[in-house]
């Protein structure tokens, strides 16, 4: 198991810079995710540590040594890719075992080698089989077992679950969990998915635009958002954001009752409530609208409000059996103590 | 009362392609079936001048003179001679080369890739009395080197384009894992991608030794001794001084046209689409 740093690492192509001086520790058996939009360079990062891409500038320290220009096989890491990319032309035993004959292991270690791994993935009886012949759950484990075999520092994952189906992610994402706790191993998972980010990471980095812009564990993430873009990211559905204008000491918004604003939060441009945040109020409330629209979920129900005078629905969780339905006018509560102020750059206002 | 559904209106053009096709696949076969007639008569039969009529009898002694005479042996050891190796060396280069074009890009590969493309569209009469004065000088005429050697080089263009378009379309992700696991290029070529191939070098395969092995024009040009003819001029040179030996030069013919067609029967069975299915999602 390994720690890995990357320090200034930049990443180029021509005249784009793609990656902008990242610094990163990743500590030993932490299990870290990268998330963010598409090309926000989270794929690009994993390629990087990997060894697919050459860094154009910066460091990566796996247990202190210098591996930023190490071939790939060189640097002890193993990489779980999105598309699976087992060879198909092998078998599973093939497959999971190709890393050590490529370094001419007898085939009596490389059987036992194999079984054992095979064992703890339930991938015993489809040693025989091709790719082609399995599902996308099974794939997928055959490739974990690939990865594993080697016993690497160092796992990652590009987006390994988004080719599944919603029920076999969830499996195949406590599976995960269960390969962390049972190796302890360093590994670092590529997803935009932020569902699969908050439960399996110990810290996530929040990507964009080639930079980190917040790095912590998934609830201080989730309750304390350094900026507007990772409280927008983080959270499903997604914060509700209210155009704000403070006056005096007062904030106003269309259809909000005003509200007065501590003095550091006087430059304030946003109002962030979570939708969890926000109640129905059965007598006066700070903010009415009429219902859009239902979404029932079984457990819960989510209700877009439509507020005169603002321009984006607010998001509203409701109990599984509500009586509200499309065209109800709703009052609601904010839970002031629960919502995040953002300045006119997006930062958090305390 | 319902009214009777309209009867669709005739399209002549189905059967308009229909008798076109059966006219061509007659004009072309009908020569293979003139020679296979040919190859069964007597040379008295067709000196009778009943070129299409059917033999009176199977007559089998224009195949025992071609397949006893020590000359069509020579032909054919020739023909190997040259069909093997200028296939072998003009796929190997084709896979080399293709392997670098389609996963390992570099400044001016698309370039380079479309000079070496162009080969293909050269006329061999553009390049046949420079390389005849070529291999002249080396002192290589009447061997089988230059026919080798020529065969070889014409291959590429063809085998560098059909090599980098089946290559463009295996996933990089394979190379990619190939790679972390601890395969070098070679080993991701040998051991990943051609194994993944095998539809497209059969093809090529079975077009090289088909080009090479019919070809007449090159070892016209480099060879002069009956001892270094190949299989096409062979057939020609089995005419008689005064008369042609159409049921011999028949019968070398179909003899001459079979390995090709075990070559085809052979790699048949690797054209099959479908080998990278299961490598990535889906």
């Amino acid at each position: 198991m390994a720690k890995l740093q990357l320090s200034g690492l930049t990443k180029s192509f021509g005249v784009v810079q793609v990656i902008k001086g990242l610094d990163l520790d990743i500590a030993d058996g932490e299990f870290l995710v990268f998330v963010g939009p598409s090309g926000c360079g989270k794929s690009t990062t994993l390629r990087m540590i990997a060894g697919l891409e050459d860094a154009t500038l910066g460091k990566i320290a796996l247990d202190g040594r210098d591996v930023t220009r190490a071939r790939p096989a060189d640097r002890g890491i193993a990489m779980v890719f999105q598309s699976y990319a087992l060879f198909p032309h092998m078998t599973v035993a093939d497959n999971i075992g190709f890393g050590l004959s490529l370094l001419k292991e007898n085939r009596a270690t490389i059987a036992a080698r194999v079984g054992e791994v095979a064992a703890t993935l339930q991938l015993t009886p489809l040693l025989n089989r091709y790719p082609r012949e399995l599902s996308g759950g099974q794939r997928q484990r055959v490739a974990i077992g690939r990865a594993i075999i080697r016993n690497p520092k160092v796992f990652l994952f590009d987006e390994p679950l988004s080719n599944l189906d919603a029920a076999l992610r969830v499996q195949m994402r406590l599976e995960i969990a269960r390969l962390h706790r049972r190796l302890g191993a360093t590994m670092v998972y590529v997803t935009h998915d932020q569902v699969e980010a908050m439960t399996l990471a110990d810290r996530i980095a929040v990507f964009n635009d080639g930079r980190i812009e917040q790095i912590g564990t998934p609830m201080e993430l989730y309750e304390e958002p350094a900026n507007r873009f990772v409280a927008g990211f983080i959270g499903a559905p997604a914060m509700n954001f209210l155009p704000v204008r403070v006056v005096g000491t007062q904030a106003e918004s269309p259809g909000l009752t005003p509200i007065s604003v501590t003095s550091g939060r006087k430059s304030a441009t946003e109002l962030g409530i979570r939708p969890e945040h926000l109640s129905v109020a059965e007598g006066e409330g700070d903010i009415s609208g009429e219902v859009e629209l239902i979404e029932r979920l079984g457990a819960e129900t989510y209700a877009y409000v439509r507020v005169p005078g603002q321009s984006v629905d607010l998001t509203l969780r409701l109990p599984g059996e509500t009586r509200y339905r499309s065209g109800s006018r709703i009052t609601l509560k904010i839970d002031w103590d629960r919502t995040k102020w953002f300045d006119e750059g997006g930062q958090v206002l305390r | 009362m319902a009214e009777p559904a309209p009867l669709p209106r005739f399209n002549p053009w189905p059967a308009t392609i229909f008798t076109m096709l059966c006219v061509l696949a007659v004009l072309f076969l009908l020569p293979t079936f003139g020679v296979l007639l040919s190859s069964i008569k007597t040379t008295r039969d067709i000196a009778m001048g009943e070129l299409w009529a059917f033999p009176s009898s199977l007559y089998l002694g224009n195949f025992a003179e071609v397949l006893g005479n020590p000359a069509v042996h020579r032909y054919f050891l020739n023909t190997l001679l040259v069909t093997l190796p200028a296939t072998a060396v003009s796929i190997a280069l084709g896979v080399l080369a293709g392997y670098v074009f389609a996963k390992l890009p570099f400044r001016g590969s698309n370039a380079l890739f479309l000079v070496i493309v162009a080969g293909m569209f050269f006329p061999p009469q553009v390049i046949l009395v420079p390389l005849f004065r070529l291999f002249n000088g080396l002192g290589l005429i009447d061997t089988l080197w230059p026919v080798i050697i020529v065969h070889a080089a014409l291959g590429i263009p063809i085998c560098v384009l059909m090599m980098r378009n089946f290559f463009a379309t295996v996933p990089n992700a394979l190379r990619e894992a190939a790679i972390m696991e601890g395969a070098n290029e070679w080993q991701v070529l040998t051991r990943v991608v051609l194994p993944l191939s095998l539809p497209a070098l059969a093809v090529l395969a079975t077009l090289q030794f088909t080009w090479i092995w019919n070809d007449f024009l090159w070892p016209l040009i480099f060879t002069q001794s009956d001892d270094m003819r190949t299989i096409m001029i062979g057939i020609v040179n089995l005419k008689g001084q005064y008369s042609v030996a159409w049921g011999v030069q028949g019968a070398l013919s179909l003899v001459a046209s079979l390995p090709t067609l075990l070559v085809f029967l052979f790699f048949q069975r690797f054209f099959i689409k479908g080998m990278t299915m299961g490598a990535v999602k889906g």
